[in-house]
């Protein structure tokens, strides 16, 4: 019925739209069958006592999540995880901004150096982690090493409650390298009329910084900080590998309490209940990013 | 293209020829194929190191000579993952017939389906006499009385020292008239801070391989032998603590849990730079392999009121409920963990002390084994019992908060009665929540 409102499509166009939707389809499938059809599937487990079998599942409606409101450890994982990706999104978005300015230079070997900052990303997360326990080392560590030389005493880092965790935001500017690339495409795309303006004005580095390349890649930005926020939520290896959530729970963030919730204590369903609030989170926090996206995010008309 | 044909002449000799085929090979590749069509195929969940996979594929084929019937297919877990790879294959549907069953899970897996009731089959069988084996190895897997998994190895956890740096110093080896204040003595005798060596490689542990040995002497457990409380709020518990965190933090005869990061494997007594350290048998052919200095063993140091106790351990094997074949996958654990099996696996190998007291002379003449290794035998015949937590639902939470609280106390970042206090709240809060479904 609602045809006769529409405009009529031409034979091509509809031919178009149909490869379209033939294009997308595999896509599409595949985010119904792996992603959306878990997520909610996982709903509807964090209402059961799911342990291990899924027969003979009940009905326990909101108990898992009570059970989890009331866990001291949850919370204490909740306040790591909001540490942990604070400090990596701003100190890692702003260390990739700043390579991507450095590697944007004209000079001699740029491909080089971009290539190097790039390198940590493609190696295997496992052997980063095996890496950086070792630069870490309090006593044969490299990072204690030069602190001796410029005679400070290094701290343990990742054994110790108050350093694990800025050890790991430590850790992560070291994986910038895909930020730091959209970036640099970012900085490319800013057209170079802008800054000769910028210039017969009289603006010097820091007001075309400022007045330019801060607004003409805030969509970037704001992209890498909402991948950014995702991303850091998401952060397992190095937990496993590194720390085990310690010491103490001082490093227990949510993705670790659901991980032991589920192949530890084998409490599933408190695990899917992890899952789903780690879920209603994100989208909250994405959400809340559009908003105040509005207020920082130039787009050019 | 020609067509060929087969002419009746050619066909007839051709059938000819098979005919004379089939009755020359008689009926044995006949009964094979029908063999074949009968083979049962056993699946595995096992974790061995590289190492020692040899030795269980030596067993293997040995096996399937025996029972040209069944065939052996085994998937290797990393130590470290098994634990949790194994409930994943629960929840996917996709267990093996037959898994890898360490001490500490077999309550849970029991309780969760994951491992069969496997009672009545060991018990109806006389020739695999269950009653043979060490009663502190097959608490582990009774569950509600019911045998659920059996074990192949069972060890206690007793005294282990450099010889070489006890000889370096001139003091006399650990012996069995020692003392913990003993112990700490010739830790701080045999501690030389500038050289990096340790007397004692502070590795202290209130989890289930190793509370005894932390906690006994001075009469202190870490939970009530029913696992329904825990009990360290004890002046016992108190001192034991002190005593440790002392050495550790006070006197600097031990690293401290970050310092020990330095060593490989975290293991201070193995690299050679700690006089001395707890050692299980299960230790031992990683001390032989690796350790470049002579080592023994000794008994679990007394309490000053002549007191001596530790904790012992083990693993071991259960079947599995989505498993087709039970009769087959019983055939091989009775083999697997008769006298005969066991002395093939685990004593003559050396990896580790045998569920049956009948298998430890042969362990005991072992390469792994030590000059002194009686001692081990010693302690499981008189006075190791097995370490809490393991029959409780909450075995995982408890074992995890006992492990943190253990790792605070190593790392100076929390003090004994802190320790204490958060081993008696969580501890206590997890085994409450499980109360009901015991």
């Amino acid at each position: 019925m609602f045809r006769r409102f529409l405009r009529p499509i031409s034979p091509s166009a509809r031919r178009e739209e149909r490869i379209f939707y033939l294009f997308i389809l595999p896509w599409v499938i595949g985010l119904v069958v792996f992603n959306a059809g878990p997520v909610l599937g996982m709903l509807g487990l964090s209402f059961t006592d799911w342990r291990i079998s899924l027969d003979n599942l009940s009905f326990i409606g909101l108990e898992n999540y009570a059970k989890l409101f009331d866990d001291p450890v949850f919370w204490v994982s909740v306040g790591n995880t909001l540490y942990i990706v604070v400090g990596r999104v701003v100190f890692g978005t702003a260390f990739a901004l700043l390579l991507a300015i450095l590697l944007n230079q004209k000079v001699p070997g740029i491909p080089f150096f971009r290539a190097v900052y790039y390198l940590p990303t493609v190696t295997a997360g496992v052997a980063v982690a095996l890496v950086w326990i070792w630069i870490f080392n309090p006593r044969l560590g490299i990072l204690n090493y030069f602190l001796k030389q410029i005679g400070i005493q290094g701290p343990p880092w990742i054994y110790s409650s108050t350093w694990v965790k800025p050890s790991l935001i430590l850790m992560s500017l070291f994986q910038v390298g895909p930020n730091m690339i959209i970036l640099l495409a970012g900085l490319q795309g800013v057209p170079k009329e802008l800054y000769e303006s910028a210039e017969i004005d009289g603006a010097g580095n820091w007001a075309k910084f400022r007045n330019v390349t801060l607004p003409m890649l805030s969509p970037v930005l704001f992209f890498v900080i909402i991948i950014s926020v995702v991303g850091s939520f998401q952060n397992f290896t190095e937990i496993r590998v590194m720390t085990q959530g310690g010491p103490g729970e001082s490093s227990n963030v949510l993705i670790w309490y659901l991980w032991e919730n589920s192949f530890v204590f084998l409490q599933l369903g408190v695990a899917a209940a992890v899952a789903w609030i780690m879920f209603v989170i994100l989208m909250a926090l994405t959400g809340l990013q559009f908003r105040l996206g509005r207020r920082w995010v130039f787009y050019e008309v | 293209m020609d067509k060929q044909q087969l002419s009746r002449r050619a066909f007839l000799k051709l059938a000819a020829a098979s005919s004379s085929g089939i009755a020359l090979a008689g009926v044995g590749p006949l009964r094979n194929i029908a063999a074949a069509q009968d083979t049962v195929e056993l699946t595995f969940g096992r974790h061995w190191e590289a190492a020692f996979r040899p030795r269980q594929a030596e067993y293997d084929e040995g096996f399937m000579e025996r029972h040209p019937d069944i065939k052996i297919s085994i998937t290797y877990n990393t130590w470290t993952d098994h634990n949790n790879v194994v409930p994943a294959w629960a929840a996917a549907g996709t267990l093996p017939d037959i898994v890898y069953v360490h001490g500490s899970r077999a309550t849970p897996w029991a309780h969760e389906g994951i491992i069969i009731d496997i009672h009545d089959l060991a018990v109806a069988d006389d020739e695999f006499n269950v009653d043979g084996m060490w009663e502190e190895s097959l608490r582990l897997y009774r569950v509600n009385g019911r045998i659920h998994a059996l074990p192949y190895d069972h060890g206690p956890i007793i005294l282990g020292y450099n010889a070489d740096m006890f000889d370096a110093a001139g003091l006399d080896y650990p012996d069995e008239n020692w003392t913990m204040e003993d112990m700490a003595s010739a830790a701080a005798a045999l501690t030389d801070a500038n050289m990096g060596v340790y007397g004692w490689d502070g590795n202290f542990s209130l989890g289930n391989s190793a509370n005894g040995f932390f906690l006994g002497a001075w009469g202190a457990t870490n939970m009530n032998d029913d696992e329904t409380a825990m009990t360290m709020d004890t002046p016992e518990a108190r001192e034991a603590l002190s005593h440790w965190y002392n050495l550790i933090h006070e006197e600097g005869v031990a690293p401290t849990a970050a310092e020990a990061e330095a060593f490989p494997n975290q293991n201070v007594f193995r690299a050679g730079a700690a006089a001395m350290g707890h050692l299980a048998t299960w230790d031992t052919p990683s001390m032989r392999a690796q350790a470049s200095f002579n080592w023994d063993v000794a008994p679990a140091p007394m309490g000053a009121d002549g007191t001596r106790a530790t904790t012992s351990f083990g693993s071991g094997y259960g079947i599995t409920p989505t498993s087709d074949k039970p009769d087959a996958a019983w055939r091989y654990l009775r083999e697997y963990l008769s006298v005969d099996g066991m002395i093939f696996m685990w004593s003559l190998s050396g990896r580790g002390s045998p569920a049956r007291p009948e298998g430890l002379e042969a362990w005991l003449t072992s390469d792994p084994a030590p000059p002194n290794g009686q001692y081990f035998l010693e302690a499981m015949f008189e006075y190791a019992t097995t370490g809490h937590p393991y029959s409780s639902l909450a075995s995982a939470q408890v074992s995890q908060i006992l492990d943190r609280e253990s790792n605070l106390l190593k790392l100076g970042e929390a003090s004994v009665d802190q320790v204490i206090a958060t081993i008696m709240e969580e501890g206590n809060a997890a085994l409450d929540a499980v109360a009901d479904d015991m």
